[in-house]
């Protein structure tokens, strides 16, 4: 852990409402460049809030966040807007691909945001679509392709531009265990490769054993975390063991 | 792939959203260039010297004009709205706020250039049928087909700073959220109705505090009357908007607490009201203005129309006047030699010949009992000698009974009043009808009356014309006036208002459609995934069919039905000012709406389940 690419001191969330629900209580995190981290917890934990406040879609009430040491609520909307296409990538559980763009253009849509010139524009697309390996369905609309194929695209759209950081947000949610199993090689290699980091909710055991590291997240508070040693079974039961002790997770027979 | 190609596909890829749009854009300009290229006619300097015609014209694309402003703001709001997700996840993929601006802005932009020119387009097609129509109507027969390019200009100009302005200004209004709420947008609760029922008191007592002092006419409506109708205008929208509101949440309240919540598809179509209450009520408040301004177009335009030849008789009454001045040196014999053969030539007819005496100054005329008896259209009437009988100078204004005692008749008693007037309207301001014998001592100038009444006077245009060719008015000698030619007159100028009416309600008919549409496309994939849910758990085709079949009813009768209403209750409070012919006329008009309506709910309930069911 040389270096730092994230560091959150004391995030708090408040939704005031008819009732001011306090979702996040004050978290301390960092991640590492080139670190790959899975945030676990039970439902309503806090976890996806604690990735949108970091994915600057979601106003955090109080505390810092610092990606590459640049609190990106500071800035304006030109800026960050120009944060999130080179810095960030998004991956959701519903993909939230443009239904009026074919995959090509949702895949280039970033780029043309940034007026990048053709030549570059095909680069890049080149290496990603070799690199997921959507060549075919590329002319496609949105409503034409699988699930699976849905996430590959919105992965494809989340690196193009090859961010430092990844957030995802149960990308797998809403796919099969085939899916699920290439979508999460795919992350690995994604972290190998393009060297970025990757920070990522779920709630599945399975998806969280292909990071290095899994903090779980109780009632809006950091509960625990744990270490990938060598042994990726042995990791899978001590989540396994610890969302037990969360309450939830493997169920008894 | 560049910015504008993600624009253009924006539109391409998703035409059913943009097209009613589209369609209604290109009506309202095409109504405006059509109106404009009458207006710029050639020949109209011709046609109308005074320039009434023209500018009748222009006011109207005025109008239509200053509606479509609203009605694109609407639809421009409708659409932000169908867009807030999409907006959302331009955003995340690291959309600025002043691109996703530049790219609601460049959308519009090429919608409405495309409006623009497919309007101008097809209004050339159609422009030599509408200027055929335009020539029955205006009776023109020079106006033919041109080059209208005052038109094309001014339509191009106009529509595209509107557009711009329009489009400027609502892109200005993309409230600046959180990400994370635009991407929910689609699965967030909308606004629950607000109960506010003093509001919905106040606007409506406010309403009939407004209309009462209009219609009794109190003091302070006097200075202030422009200001007292607009006020009205204003309250009584916000009393028909309070009203429909507050009226649907209190129908759901009362729904939800009957017993027969729990029975069959009722659950199912009360709580989808109650979810959507405020976005129902809104669309039902606003096709019950826009169905009101095409009620109040057609009706009330429509019975202008046909009121024009009694209201034309209570002005002029008889068919020729002839009435010379004290001062006429010209041959009276002649003109009234020239009248008679040509009128015998025609056909039968009756002639009155009188004479009154009148003070020219206060315009007070006295006429002796048995010259008032010799004219024919009203009820021989008989005096003792100290009586004097009142008649009216001006239509519609109640003469002064009193004035008589000023001169030095001898005391005379008010005997009784005629509030029609008998002669052409202006002449004199009063007329009192006195004893022969009275009338033989007064020493003011006399003024002598020349009658003719024919049968069938209304086709007689070409007599009147002959006549008037000959003899007319000529100031200080004599007067002409002719019910004939003032209905001729009055005729040409009805029919325009009618025609311009007719397009008006057509627009206000088109926009209604069209926002209907829009409300139910919107809608439609919430709606869609809604039903697939509850269908999975045992609900049968007809049974959503029947639910849906009671919303869209709700949406489209309920606008029609307030809007009925109000056009009744108006006509009700305004009974003493209307003919019979009007209600006959307001019943027709309402049957075909009604019609057009039920046509137009059964086209769009088996499209909308269509499209549900897929």
């Amino acid at each position: 852990m040389t270096k730092t690419i994230l560091n959150v001191k004391q995030l708090q969330k408040e939704y005031t409402g008819e009732i001011t629900y306090k979702a996040l209580k004050g978290i301390d995190f960092h991640l590492g460049k080139k670190e790959f981290v899975a945030v676990m917890g039970p439902s309503g934990s806090g976890k996806t809030t604690f990735l949108n406040c970091i994915s600057t879609i979601d106003r955090p009430t109080n505390g810092s966040i610092l990606i590459k040491s640049k609190n990106p609520y500071e800035l304006n909307d030109d800026e960050l807007a120009k944060f999130r296409r080179t810095e960030l990538g998004f991956v959701f559980q519903d993909f939230n691909l443009v239904h009026t763009l074919t995959v090509e253009e949702n895949i280039l849509l970033p780029l043309t945001l940034d007026s990048v010139n053709e030549k570059e524009m095909n680069e890049s697309l080149e290496k990603v679509v070799n690199f997921l390996g959507i060549r075919e369905i590329l002319k496609k609309r949105t409503f034409e392709i699988s699930g699976g194929q849905k996430q590959r695209v919105a992965i494809a759209r989340a690196v193009i531009h090859e961010p430092n950081l990844l957030l995802a947000d149960e990308p797998t949610g809403n796919l099969d265990s085939k899916s699920v199993n290439s979508v999460m090689t795919l992350f690995e290699s994604i972290n190998k490769t393009f060297n970025t980091a990757i920070l990522m909710v779920t709630h599945d055991a399975y998806v969280a054993s292909f990071a290095h590291r899994v903090i779980f997240i109780k009632d809006g508070g950091l509960y625990n975390e744990i270490h990938r040693g060598k042994n990726k079974k042995q990791f899978y039961q001590e989540i396994m063991d610890t969302l037990t002790f969360l309450g939830g997770g493997q169920h008894e027979f | 792939m560049n910015f504008n190609h993600i624009v253009v596909q924006n539109i391409l890829r998703d035409k059913s959203t943009y097209i009613s749009y589209f369609l209604s854009s290109v009506f309202s300009i095409l109504v405006f260039f059509l109106f404009s290229t009458t207006a710029f006619h050639p020949m109209m300097a011709e046609l109308d010297t005074t320039s009434t015609l023209g500018m009748t014209m222009m006011l109207a694309s005025f109008f239509i004009y200053i509606f479509s402003f609203v009605f694109i703001i609407y639809s421009l709001f409708a659409f932000l709205k169908k867009k807030t997700k999409t907006l959302g996840v331009f955003m995340i993929t690291g959309a600025s706020m002043r691109q996703i601006r530049k790219m609601v802005f460049r959308e519009n932009m090429l919608i409405a250039g495309a409006a623009i020119i497919t309007a101008i387009a097809i209004g050339f097609v159609i422009a030599p049928l509408f200027l055929m129509v335009t020539k029955k109507v205006l009776r023109a027969e020079s106006f033919g087909m041109y080059v209208p390019i005052p038109s094309i200009l001014l339509t191009i100009v106009l529509f595209t700073l509107l557009f711009l302005i329009v489009s400027k200004f609502m892109t200005r209004l993309i409230k600046k959220e959180e990400i994370v709420k635009l991407l929910k947008a689609d699965i967030t609760q909308e606004k629950l109705i607000v109960p506010a029922p003093f509001k919905m008191i106040l606007s409506n007592i406010l309403s009939v505090f407004l209309l009462i002092s209009i219609i009794k006419e109190m003091n302070w409506v006097k200075s202030f009357e422009t200001v007292s109708y607009i006020a009205l205008f204003i309250s009584f929208l916000f009393a028909i908007y309070y009203t429909i509101t507050q009226g649907t949440l209190l129908a759901i309240r009362v729904w939800q607490r009957r017993t027969s919540y729990l029975r069959k598809t009722n659950m199912l179509f009360v709580s989808n009201l109650k979810a959507k209450g405020r976005s129902h009520a809104h669309i039902i408040y606003l096709l019950t203005v826009l169905l009101l301004g095409v009620f109040v177009c057609t009706s009330v335009l429509y019975s202008s129309y046909y009121n024009v030849k009694e209201k034309t008789e209570a002005l002029y009454p008889y068919s020729f006047q002839y009435t010379s001045l004290p001062d006429n040196t010209s041959e009276v014999e002649k003109d009234i030699t020239f009248i008679e053969s040509t009128l015998d030539k025609v056909g039968k007819y009756d002639a009155y010949y009188l004479a009154f005496k009148t003070d020219e100054e206060r315009r007070i005329g006295f006429m002796s009992v048995s010259d008032f008896n010799e004219l024919g259209q009203h009820k021989p009437i008989t005096l003792s000698n100290n009586e004097y009988y009142v008649v009216a100078g001006n239509e519609g204004v109640r003469p002064n009974t009193e004035d008589i005692h000023g001169y030095p008749f001898g005391i005379l008693e008010y005997a009784g009043l005629e509030e029609q007037n008998i002669l052409s309207t202006g002449l004199q301001n009063v007329f009192y009808i006195i004893p022969d014998k009275v009338y033989e001592t007064i020493e003011y100038p006399v003024y002598k009356v020349f009658a003719y009444e024919l049968d069938k006077w209304t086709n007689k245009i070409n007599v009147a014309n002959t006549i008037l060719s000959e003899v007319s008015t000529e100031p200080g000698m004599h007067l002409m006036a002719s019910k004939i030619d003032l209905y001729d007159a009055e005729k040409f100028v009805k029919s325009i208002m009618f025609f311009i009416g007719f397009m008006l309600s057509l627009i206000f008919m088109s926009a209604a459609m069209s926002i209907l549409y829009f409300y139910l496309q919107t809608s439609l994939e919430g709606e869609k995934e809604k039903y697939a849910g509850i269908r999975k758990i045992g609900f049968s085709v007809k049974e959503l069919a029947s639910v849906v079949t009671k919303e869209l009813a709700t949406l489209t009768f309920i606008p029609f039905t307030i809007a009925a209403l109000i056009l009744l209750a108006t006509m009700f409070i305004i009974r003493n000012y209307i003919s019979s012919a009007f209600y006959q006329l307001t019943a027709i008009g309402l049957g075909i709406f009604l019609f057009l309506f039920i046509i137009s709910f059964f086209i769009i309930r088996r499209a909308y389940l269509n499209k549900l069911v897929d």
